[in-house]
């Protein structure tokens, strides 16, 4: 009889299992409660997988993006911003997962654990979420672009806001063409080619063999190289420059984007040396923007003979580099060799925004050297007049890709304190970075100054 | 001397059960109220049915003190609060459930009070224990050659206008037959004996591909293997065998383990495997701590809402915190049979006691894990709450084990005992 009573425990231990699990499950609902709550399935806040009910969506100064009227989601009225501002703004289906209609979730539904979406099912909406960006400039950037595919980004280098986000092809959310699968127009339409696309750098590259030669040459400033039109290297093989700049120094390589010396540079250093520095300089990280995990650059001489590095050196061979990464070595550039990791939603609520830095990508004598160098290349090169009282620094890439035309790059800053904004254009397949990409960079800086 | 009696005074009313009554009644009123006004004009059945409950429920608590002597009426509380709760989410469904809820409400409450009567003596428990164990394997057996294939498992009879589901019946006999030894009796032999009996109703569950309620029948089958000999090492053996006899079954019957592929991956499966699993978590978190209120929810719509899912109902309607507590009742029914079985007057009591309270929170387990994806789904009820007749019946009468097992329910009985 005792016995049997004593065994009785053995219940104890079903029920301080059973409590386990349901504390599990307790703390389970408060940690990823927000998640399940605002996922598809939700026929709540989705109907047949689009979202209907949500907070409104608002840019920097205000102008609604997005908004729930009687239970339709209703975008801005003005077609171009639609269209500029539908990566940063993401379309109701989330097919664009750099969206705020996808990143903001939580946050549109206006979740919270102690309510769950109590407050959307009576008021009808969410929490409004805010952007950093400016629609209309996005929009400007938008038609600067003249619907070829690519991006525009600009950002504060000193508080990381980012206020132009535009990547081409997009489409109008209020009516979505029929042929986006299909049509070639439309590739790749729901990437945010800024955040997640990579492309071939061409001489933007050369900004950054310029940081590894002045971080690893120690004579770099009084180094001469021999530009014949060509660099041939030992084991054969030649690489090809724009023009004949004969004999040169780092300086004037720069400004004049000799690919002989630069390839010159870059086989002296080595495989090992250079993809050191690279990857200092963020290379083959991802960069976490307002949630959204940024493209990885990449620069990978694995087996690379000479030839290779000299290509490589000029932002070409497998070199790639996501325009947003190129955004960010600028911000370093202009300010003490790091930076505030850029972001576009303002309430974000997975970073403190604008308080988490970069680790230093570039050491700080360097920064002010490649600044110097560039500020000189927009003097020499553009002229100030594209970019009037802002002490602009840029450089210009035209990337030769296979079988078509080459990628137009221009990337640069503002030196001026009182306008603290980086810029980063690329143009696919537009041509050569001088003649189309820096029309594109000048005019929208041009846009952004006055709008200030 | 005189301050021991005062404490024993104490202990005698620890529980105001009309207060309790009162609060109960006032809770479920008050749920009731948007499910009547739910349509523009109230529905007569649903009005009636719900009266009729609250009717029935006084009358209960009223003739149990007044003309049983009941002093300890906790569980009964319990099981009217619990059978209100799922009484009015299922009509909030849909009204027509109403009046079938009640109805299996009443079996549950008559199984209850019979139950309870016929374990009130030991000699009438032991004589009854070879038919019933009879009777549950052959009604099992009926039901294999039977029974129709619901929602992939074979389980039901269908007898016209209502369908049983025999395996939920087989349960009470499982414990019945389980917990009926006498101390004599606790040898290897007898052991043996009811290993078989075990054996075959798992097995049968198995070929009705009832694998939730067979997982309920091994539980239950150790804990009352473990409270009759309290050898450890047989048990694991037996154990042991059942995990490689299932792990064979996975291995030359693909398609058991194909059921449980969404475990624990439902958002990948979110529109197959794991459909259930992934609406219950979704809308339960929507309904944060309070609510969204009753009528107002989504899951409501959503297959087997009212049967295996109803804790997410409760959840998004009802809020967490109540769906918690309905949980948290059945983890202190466990603590009360506990308390029950370490004092029963014969250990047929205790281990039917604990056995019942086990098979509850094994069940209870089962389904609120099953549905939030902590354990594979397996499609069993929630006691009490889920809509159905013979699940009903079947909770009531665990209800009884516990009940039967406490020595105050018998007050005669008892008298003779202190005498």
């Amino acid at each position: 009889m005792n016995t049997v009573t004593k065994r009785a425990y053995v219940l104890l231990a079903i029920i301080i299992a059973f409590i386990g699990g349901l504390v599990f499950l307790a703390v389970s609902f408060f940690t990823q409660g927000g998640t399940w709550a605002t996922h598809r399935v939700n026929g709540h806040l989705y109907s047949q997988g689009e979202i209907k009910n949500a907070g409104r969506i608002l840019d920097r100064n205000g102008v609604i993006l997005a908004q729930s009227k009687n239970g339709e989601r209703v975008y801005n009225s003005d077609k171009n911003i639609r269209k500029a501002t539908l990566h940063a703004v993401g379309d109701t289906y989330g097919y664009i997962a750099t969206g705020a209609h996808t990143l903001c979730r939580d946050k549109l539904t206006g979740y919270s654990f102690v309510d769950g979406i109590y407050t959307l099912i009576n008021t009808g909406s969410g929490s409004d979420v805010n952007l950093t960006i400016d629609a209309k400039l996005c929009a400007n950037a938008y038609r600067y672009l003249d619907s070829r595919k690519g991006t525009v980004g600009i950002y504060n280098y000193k508080t990381g806001e980012i206020v132009c986000m535009v990547s081409t092809p997009t489409y109008d959310p209020k009516n979505k063409p029929e042929d986006i699968e299909t049509n070639d127009k439309y590739e790749a339409v729901y990437m945010n080619r800024l955040l997640n696309g990579v492309f071939t750098p061409g001489s933007t590259f050369k900004t950054v063999t310029t940081v590894a030669a002045l971080e690893n040459i120690p004579d770099i400033n009084s180094c001469t190289f021999e530009c014949t039109g060509a660099h041939a290297t030992a084991q054969g093989g030649q690489i090809i420059c724009n023009n004949t700049h004969g004999k040169i120094s780092f300086g004037t390589a720069f400004t004049k984007s000799c690919n002989s010396a630069y390839a010159q540079m870059g086989i002296g250093m080595g495989a090992d040396v250079m993809t050191a520095t690279v990857n200092s300089m963020g290379f083959g990280k991802s960069f976490s923007v307002s949630g959204v995990n940024t493209a990885k650059s990449r620069f990978d001489l694995k087996g690379a003979v000479d030839i290779d590095i000299g290509w490589a050196s000029i932002g070409q061979y497998t070199t790639l580099v996501n325009p947003l990464h190129m955004l960010m070595i600028m911000g370093c550039a202009a300010s003490d060799g790091s930076t505030p990791i850029p972001y576009f939603v303002s309430d974000s609520l997975y970073d403190v925004v604008g308080s988490v830095r970069t680790e230093r990508l570039l050491q700080q004598t360097t920064a002010s050297q490649l600044k110097t160098m560039m500020r000189n290349n927009v003097i020499n090169n553009y002229g100030d007049s594209r970019f009037p009282d802002m002490q602009f620094c840029g450089k210009t890439g035209t990337a030769q890709v296979a079988d078509e035309a080459s990628h137009a790059w221009f990337t640069g800053f503002s030196a001026d304190d009182s306008f603290p904004y980086a810029i980063v254009v690329v143009v696919e397949n537009g041509g050569g970075g001088s003649e189309v990409a820096v029309p594109i960079a000048s005019k929208i800086m041009k846009d952004l100054k006055n709008a200030l | 001397m005189s301050d021991k009696t005062q404490k024993k005074k104490k202990v005698k009313h620890p529980f105001n059960w009309l207060s309790m009554l009162m609060l109960t009644t006032i809770f479920q009123l008050i749920s009731m109220m948007p499910v009547v006004f739910l349509t523009e004009e109230p529905n007569v059945e649903v009005v009636s049915v719900f009266g009729g409950f609250i009717l029935v429920q006084w009358l209960y608590f009223i003739c149990a003190r007044n003309f049983a002597s009941q002093r300890a009426t906790e569980l009964e509380i319990i099981a009217f609060a619990l059978s209100g709760i799922g009484l009015v989410t299922v009509a909030s469904v849909k009204p027509e459930y109403a009046l079938k809820q009640f109805i299996a409400i009443l079996i549950g409450l008559a199984a209850f009070i019979v139950l309870v009567a016929i374990m009130r003596n030991v000699e009438v428990i032991s004589a009854l224990r070879i038919p019933v164990a009879i009777g549950a394997v052959g009604l099992l057996a009926v039901n294999l050659v039977m029974a129709e294939t619901v929602n992939g498992a074979l389980n039901w009879i269908n007898l016209g206008a209502f369908s049983i589901q025999p395996s939920e019946i087989v349960k009470i006999a499982f414990i019945f037959v389980g917990a009926a030894t006498l101390e004599k009796l606790q040898s290897a032999r007898s052991l043996t004996r009811y290993l078989i009996f075990s054996l075959g109703c798992v097995g049968a569950l198995f070929l009705m591909r009832d694998f939730g309620t067979a997982l309920i029948f091994f539980a239950t089958f150790v804990v009352i293997a473990f409270m009759r000999s309290g050898d450890i090492k047989t048990i694991g053996l037996i154990c042991t065998g059942a995990i490689l006899g299932a792990g064979l079954i996975i291995y030359f019957k693909p398609y058991v383990a194909s059921r449980f592929a969404a475990y624990r991956h439902v958002w990948e499966l979110a529109n197959e495997g794991g459909f259930q699993q992934t609406r219950v978590l979704s809308y339960s978190a929507s309904g944060g701590l309070f609510g969204l209120g009753i009528g107002e929810g989504r899951l409501r719509h959503i297959f087997a809402s009212t049967t295996d899912l109803i804790f997410g109902i409760l959840c998004e309607e009802w809020g967490l915190i109540v769906g918690f507590c309905v949980v948290l009742c059945f983890a202190f029914v466990a603590v009360y049979a506990l308390r029950i079985a370490r004092h029963a007057r014969s250990t047929v009591y205790s281990i039917a006691a604990v056995a019942a309270a086990a098979m509850i929170l094994v069940q209870l387990a089962l389904n609120v894990f099953g549905v939030t994806d902590l354990l594979p789904l397996t499609g069993v009820t929630l006691p009490f709450v889920s809509r159905g007749g013979t699940s009903m019946i079947c909770s009531w009468a665990l209800f009884a084990f516990i009940k039967s097992a406490d020595i105050k329910t018998y007050p005669k009985l008892e008298k003779q005992m202190e005498e």
